[in-house]
Formats: structure tokens, C-alpha cells, sequence
């Protein structure tokens, strides 16, 4: 409700620009032509009449709250990764002693680079394949199988659990020796297969030659993201199904008729339907995999190495282990860009098309 | 969501601001007083206090009333929670007119306690007193000059120090001066292992004599068919802890407190060599090293799947709680190779914050942390022994007898790394990531270079 009327407000602060409204008969814009001493009488009875201020007490508390606690904060955060904030003394906050030191010191920390490698190789690896696969389980459950509702269920369900849950389950499901993969994977013959999933590599060989492929492949942080995707893809399905539910049965009859295959259908005339799924689905999944500390929190605690360290555990360590309060708060602002950069060409999209 | 219990931060420091530092705190300390009184009874003494606290003010010999006490503590179950149970109890025995709060904050290795104590600190209203390591963990507290001397009103009662060696001391005093009690002692140059599992090896661990002949040993059990080393590679901390052995092993103490000092290019070689010995170890970890907990790993000692066991003497416990798995007999503890006559220290202690909110009910709970009484409750239910030599040994098991000779009789107590007594937060944190690197890729060419950096 409260972005209806944000929207309707960016509008008029649009609008009031210029001095002739071509909608007419609002009593702002008569104000506007007549000036003289009438005219602030005029102009703040009109504002007492605009919609803004009439609907004030629904939106101005919730304004005021989100304001302050999380952008408050947000602010908060940044003046601190400015100061040299560490240990137990409180820093100054004088503005003369605010400087860019913490990121360059960020930027020139090979640690650093490695977590925001990590960081990225998660979010889009993780993103993409829940997509895929909530989209490839969404079709499956929407082609009319027996028991539809019980395998949307059972496949939905993980997203029900707790990180802390499914991260205690997951290890025990990658030890080498007990762990069900293994088990599995031994069961049906290919030992060969079976692996320490946290702690193993492999060697890439000649593969390694080629720019952005590592010499060694270590499977920890994909066996994360594993883990992850099986307890998101089940969201990604529940979008996709809704939107696929959207289209009409027409649509698929006339497609069929015309002669298409059940392939070239789906590639021709659903998928490209599914954009603003896909876009919703997507959005949420990237915004979960920043917030994949808890996950990796309680699989390897404040320090998963190199191979899966991601930028909230590197700032979680700085500020509460380390005492390193500001270069954690640089840390957290650099996330927060991130996460923005992620979130905002979004918001930005449905907002041109006027469906925010 | 640890911090839910300050998540009224802002307006705290907000409020610091108009009414000043001190005042605050007189009225917090007031409030909690007067919170006690009303819930509790309504007793002479306790009616007084309030009127003992306006008219005496700094004048600490007349006071024997004392404001309430809020102790914090991460140990909210097992052993450690009956330990600390065992311990308040008695201190209530001794003061009964002093009224204890504990507070304790549970969970993360005592990770979320140290975020609440931070951000008390930060907000100039800490609690009367915390469980905290001491020595170089103390650091950005006394840096900050947010401890108090404690010398002469605790350290120079009960013979305190005469009864506590020269680690423990050291370690009481992170900048020069007493600041903080220690109240009990983990070991961590231990070698557990299964009397069975050796001697089906044949292997006889006093024989070992270093921790390379270690690797020795291990082959040995490994083609016997065991594993070499219980270890677990899931967190950093226990390979952390096992470097800080093998140097101290291999090297002895000096190199070791050298290397701790920061000194770690002077000794790169000792540096090099120890994390190359690590690295030589982990070819006999368990298959599934990666994704254990020390627990689980201690559990394959009690199976008799694996020979060896290096982890502080908290380990023991677990071998207490089983039936049938006694000490000398199926599992027994020689002290890491090369580090006889050396008690490797891991402590609590309890520190004197500075803006004390009751400073001599701190000093009387200080004081009776430092006394037999406490050290002798806590620590037989804590499966950890005291830092007081005078402790009698008979409330204490075998075990933690003859760990309590091998202290008494100790040369050196080289202070821990990986528990934060002998470097500051900020190179602990370094340290870890150091390791953390280490455990996935043995590369002891990094490991060295980030080891360097983060003591520097």
C-alpha cells in the first residue's frame, strides 16, 4: 500500500515542476496562477486537502520506523566504515577524520577479492540453477501427473526448514565415510565417484590453461551451493507454477493445433510468458545467496576458508572477532552495493512499467 | 539475534550523552538494587542500601552493603554449567548478603557472549564482572583502559600469589597489571589415545619423543589398519591448536613464545618445518575429517577406529561419560611429544571492568574466585584443574590428578594461541584465517606467509 502511495507522490513531486497542469481542476493548480497574499492561504489548504497529507497517518509511521531502523542504520554503517572505528574506544565521528581508508584497505586485501569471487560464483551459479530447476520441476508438475499436489509439497518442504536444519543434515550428508551421497553413489557402483565433498579437489589438468578456470577445483563451495539449490529450487517451482497456472489453456490448444512440438510450445510460446517470474524468482534467490551466512555459519562456523569464504562471513569475522568494527562496516557497505546493484535494476523495471 | 538483549543501543547512547558516563551507572546499579529489594524481601540490610549508596558514595571501608552482582558466562549446560552452579553456590554460602544475577549468554564458543561484553564496554555499562580468556585476549580492553587494577584488593589475598605459577599470572596481567583471576586450566599439550588400538599397533606412545617421530607412530598404526589421527578439518580452530603443539614440540617453549611475541621471521624455519609436520599428519586423518566435530572425531577414539588424539584435556570428559572406557586401562594421555614438563594453557578467568556497577561485590566475587574453596567446587565438575597449586586433589578424578602433578611440577605454561591468551583478537582472527587456508590446501608456503603477517 505504502509504495502505491510513494509512486503516487513521486508523481506529483513530478509533476509540480510545471506551472500549468493540463489535467486541470485541482485546486493546486489554480493556486498556482493567482498569486498575491491569498496565495499561501490558498496553497496550505491545498496541501491540507492533497492526498499526501490526508493519508498521512497511514503512511508517515511505517515511513518513519523503516526510515529510521533500517536506513538509519544503513547509514549508521557507512559514517562508521569512514572512521577507523576498532577495539574498545569509541571513535570521534569527526567528519575532518573520515577518509576512504578502510576500503582501500578492502580493495588492496587479497582475502578480500577471494570472498567477493566466492561471493559471485555463488550468487549466479546458485541463482541460475534454481531457476532451471524450479522451472524444469514446475513443468513436470504442471503437465497434469498423478499426486501433483503431494510432489509440489514434498518438493516446496525444504524451503521450510531453518538454514541451522538443513546445514547440520548436510553435513552429515557429505561425510565421506557415513554421509547418504557417498552411500548412494557406492551403492550403484561408482565408487569411483565418491568424494570428500567439503575438503576435496580436483585437479582441472589441461583445462586449467583456459582464463577463469582455477588449476584446482574445489568442490566445498559448490557442494554449498548443492545443498542451497535443493532447498530453493522448490520456491523457484511454486513462481514458475504460478505463472505458468496464468496462461490461459487457449494458448496451449492453439499451439498445438498449429502443428508445434511440446519443445518448440514451451520455448516459443510459454517461456517467453514467464519473464516477470522469472525476474521475482530471481531477484529473491540472489538476495538469499548474500544471506547465505547462517548456512555456512553453521557448517564450518566463522571461517570457511578460502574455498567458500563469502563477504558476510569476512565482515562477521572482522567486526565480532577481530574487533575490526570499521573495516566490517566497509565490508557490510560493499555488500549492501551488491545487493543494490542486484535489487535495483528490478525495482527500476517494474517501476517503468508502472507496476510499482 | 544475540543481540537482542542491546538492541536499545541507540537511544542508550543518546541518553550517555545527556546524563554522563558515571551517573549512569550509579542509577543503573541503583535500579538493579532496587529491583532485588522489592522481588526479594524486605530485610534491614537491603532497605539501608539505597541510603548507603547516596550518602557514602566513593567511601568503599564503610560499605558493607554491597550493590547486586551480575556475573556473564557462557557455560549454560554440561559440564561447564554445573561447574559454574557448583561455584555460585558457594559463593552464596560465603555471601550471603551479596545479591547474584547471573546473565549468561550461551552459544558459538563463547563468540556471542564476547559481542554482548563488547558493545556493554562500548556503552560505558558493563556487567559486574564476565567470563573472559585472559592474557592477550584482554588486550583491547586494557588498551582502552576499560579494566581496573585488582592487585592489591584481590590479587594480594589468599596467598594468591604464591599458589598461582608464573603462566597463569602472566596471563592475569595482559598490560603489565593485574587485571582479571583465573579460575581454572584446560590442558592442550595433550596425546590421547586408545590403549588397545597401540598396542594392537605396536606402538608405544611415551616412547615418542617429538612430534615427527609422531608421523612415525602414525604410519605404523595406519598400516595396521587404524587411523593415524582422530582430527577434524571441518572449523580451522583444532588444527590451530595443533600447530601451536607441534611448534612448541618441536622447538620448545622459547621459539614458541618467541613466535608469539611476533617474532615469526627470526624463526621461519621452526615455523615452516611445524606446519610441514601438520601437513605430514593430515594423510592420517580419518577419510572423513572434513565434515566432523571434534566430538565426533574424539568418538572414533571410544570405537577404537583411531589411535591418536591431540585436543585440550575437555576431551577427557567425554571418556568419563562412558561406561566401560576407563582411563589407563582402554584409553590413556602422555603429554604431546616433546612438551614434557610443559602445561600448555587454556583458561577463564573473570575480569574487573573500570565503571563497575557494584565494585566491592566484584572484588568480594573476584576474591572468592581466587580462593580453594571455588577452584576446588568448580573444577573436578568442569573436568578442568586449578590454577591454585594448594587445591586438594581428592574431589578430582585420576586423570585430572595426575594432570594437576604434571602442572604442579611444570617448568614452562606457554600460553594458548587458539584460545586467545597468548595474541590479541585481531591477530587471532589473522591466525585463524591462516589456518582456515591451511586445512583446504596445505600449502605451507602461504600458510607460513599469513601465519608471518597475522603475529606481526
Amino acid at each position: 500500500m505504502s509504495t502505491h502511495i510513494l509512486k503516487r507522490l513521486l508523481d506529483r513531486l513530478r509533476d509540480g515542476g510545471s506551472p500549468v497542469r493540463t489535467d486541470g481542476g485541482t485546486a493546486a493548480a489554480g493556486s498556482e496562477t493567482a498569486g498575491g497574499d491569498s496565495d499561501l492561504g490558498s496553497a496550505l489548504s491545498s496541501l491540507r486537502e492533497s492526498d499526501a497529507v490526508r493519508s498521512a497517518p497511514f503512511w508517515l509511521p511505517p515511513f518513519l520506523l523503516m526510515g529510521f531502523f533500517v536506513y538509519g542504520a544503513i547509514s549508521w554503517n557507512i559514517v562508521i566504515s569512514l572512521t577507523d572505528f576498532g577495539g574498545l574506544t569509541l571513535p570521534t565521528y569527526d567528519p575532518s577524520t573520515f577518509d576512504l581508508e578502510m576500503y582501500r584497505r578492502a580493495f588492496s586485501d587479497g582475502q578480500f577479492w577471494i570472498a567477493t569471487r566466492n561471493t559471485f560464483v555463488l550468487l549466479i551459479s546458485f541463482t541460475g540453477l534454481s531457476l532451471a530447476g524450479g522451472l524444469g520441476l514446475a513443468i513436470l508438475v504442471d503437465r497434469g501427473i498423478r499426486f501433483e499436489n503431494w510432489f509440489r509439497t514434498v518438493y516446496l518442504l525444504p524451503f521450510s526448514l531453518s538454514f541451522v536444519v538443513t546445514a547440520v543434515f548436510w553435513r552429515w550428508m557429505y561425510n565421506f565415510d557415513s554421509g547418504l551421497i557417498n552411500a548412494f553413489l557406492r551403492g550403484i557402483g561408482l565408487d569411483f565417484v565418491a568424494s570428500k565433498w567439503l575438503t576435496g579437489s580436483i585437479d582441472t589438468g589441461a583445462l586449467g590453461a583456459i582464463p577463469l578456470v582455477p588449476d584446482t577445483f574445489y568442490f566445498k563451495l559448490f557442494a554449498v551451493i548443492f545443498a542451497l539449490l535443493w532447498q530453493f529450487s522448490g520456491y523457484a517451482m511454486v513462481v514458475y507454477l504460478a505463472g505458468l497456472r496464468a496462461i490461459p489453456n487457449d494458448q496451449y490448444e492453439a499451439a498445438r493445433v498449429d502443428g508445434a512440438s511440446i519443445l518448440r510450445m514451451y520455448r516459443r510460446v510459454i517461456l517467453p510468458q514467464l519473464r516477470a517470474s522469472t525476474v521475482s524468482a530471481a531477484v529473491v534467490l540472489m538476495v538469499f545467496a548474500l544471506k547465505a551466512f547462517d548456512f555456512l555459519y553453521v557448517l564450518f562456523g566463522s571461517n570457511p576458508g578460502p574455498t567458500a569464504d563469502i563477504l558476510s562471513t569476512m565482515m562477521y569475522r572482522q567486526a565480532f572477532s577481530a574487533n575490526e568494527w570499521a573495516y566490517g562496516s566497509a565490508i557490510a557497505v560493499v555488500l549492501f552495493v551488491v545487493a543494490l546493484t542486484v535489487v535495483a535494476p528490478y525495482l527500476y523495471g517494474e517501476y517503468r512499467r508502472g507496476e510499482l | 539475534m544475540t543481540d537482542t538483549p542491546n538492541s536499545d543501543d541507540v537511544s542508550r547512547r543518546t541518553y550517555l550523552k545527556l546524563a554522563g558516563g558515571a551517573g549512569t551507572a550509579t542509577f543503573l546499579a541503583g535500579c538493579t538494587g532496587g529491583g532485588g529489594e522489592s522481588t526479594t524481601e524486605s530485610t534491614e540490610s537491603s532497605g539501608d542500601s539505597e541510603s548507603t549508596e547516596e550518602t557514602s558514595g566513593d567511601d568503599s571501608d564503610s560499605s558493607t552493603e554491597y550493590n547486586a552482582l551480575e556475573v556473564q558466562h557462557w557455560w549454560t549446560g554440561g559440564d561447564g554449567g554445573a561447574a559454574v552452579q557448583a561455584l555460585f553456590e558457594g559463593f552464596e554460602e560465603q555471601h550471603p548478603d551479596i545479591e547474584l544475577t547471573e546473565n549468561p549468554v550461551a552459544g558459538g564458543a563463547g563468540q556471542n557472549l564476547r559481542a554482548v561484553i563488547k558493545k556493554r564496554i562500548l556503552n560505558n555499562d558493563p556487567p559486574s564482572s564476565w567470563q573472559a580468556w585472559p592474557g592477550a585476549n584482554l588486550q583491547p580492553f586494557t588498551d582502552a583502559d576499560k579494566l581496573e587494577d585488582i592487585e592489591e584488593s584481590v590479587w594480594d589475598h589468599n596467598d594468591m600469589k604464591n599458589t598461582y605459577l608464573d603462566g597463569p599470572q602472566e596471563a592475569a596481567q595482559p598490560a603489565g597489571n593485574y587485571v582479571s583471576v583465573p579460575l581454572n586450566i584446560h590442558r592442550l599439550n595433550n596425546l590421547f589415545y586408545n590403549v588397545e588400538v597401540v598396542e594392537d599397533a605396536g606402538v608405544d606412545p611415551a616412547s615418542i619423543d617429538s612430534p615427527s617421530a609422531l608421523v612415525d607412530a602414525m604410519a605404523t598404526v595406519d598400516e595396521a589398519g587404524y587411523v593415524g589421527m582422530a582430527q577434524q578439518t571441518n572449523s580451522a580452530w583444532s588444527t590451530g591448536q595443533l600447530w601451536a603443539q607441534v611448534l612448541l614440540g618441536e622447538y620448545g617453549a622459547d621459539v614458541y613464545a618467541d613466535v608469539t611475541a611476533g617474532n615469526v621471521e627470526a624463526n621461519a624455519d621452526a615455523v615452516r618445518d611445524s606446519l610441514d609436520i601438520v601437513k605430514q599428519y593430515s594423510e592420517y586423518y580419518p577419510n572423513d575429517a572434513g565434515s566432523i566435530s571434534w566430538q565426533d572425531a574424539n568418538s572414533k577414539i571410544i570405537e577404537g577406529d583411531a589411535a591418536f588424539f591431540h585436543q585440550g584435556d575437555w576431551a577427557a570428559g567425554m571418556y568419563r561419560g562412558q561406561d566401560g572406557f576407563e582411563y589407563e586401562s582402554n584409553w590413556d594421555h602422555v603429554p604431546f611429544p616433546g612438551t614434557e614438563g610443559l602445561y600448555s594453557l587454556n583458561m577463564d578467568s573473570f575480569p574487573m571492568p573500570t565503571n563497575n556497577p557494584s565494585p566491592e561485590a566484584t572484588k568480594a566475587f573476584l576474591r572468592y574466585v581466587g580462593s580453594v574453596d571455588a577452584q576446588e567446587r568448580f573444577n573436578p565438575k568442569k573436568g578442568s584443574i586449578p590454577p591454585r597449586t594448594d587445591v586438594p586433589q581428592d574431589a578430582f578424578g585420576p586423570f585430572l590428578q595426575n594432570q594437576m602433578d604434571d602442572f604442579s611440577n611444570s617448568e614452562a605454561q606457554p600460553l594458548s594461541i587458539q584460545h586467545g591468551l597468548a595474541v590479541a583478537p585481531d591477530a587471532l582472527t589473522a591466525f585463524e584465517d591462516a589456518m582456515a587456508s591451511f586445512i583446504s590446501n596445505y600449502d605451507v608456503e602461504a600458510a607460513y606467509s599469513a601465519v608471518q603477517s597475522a603475529f606481526q
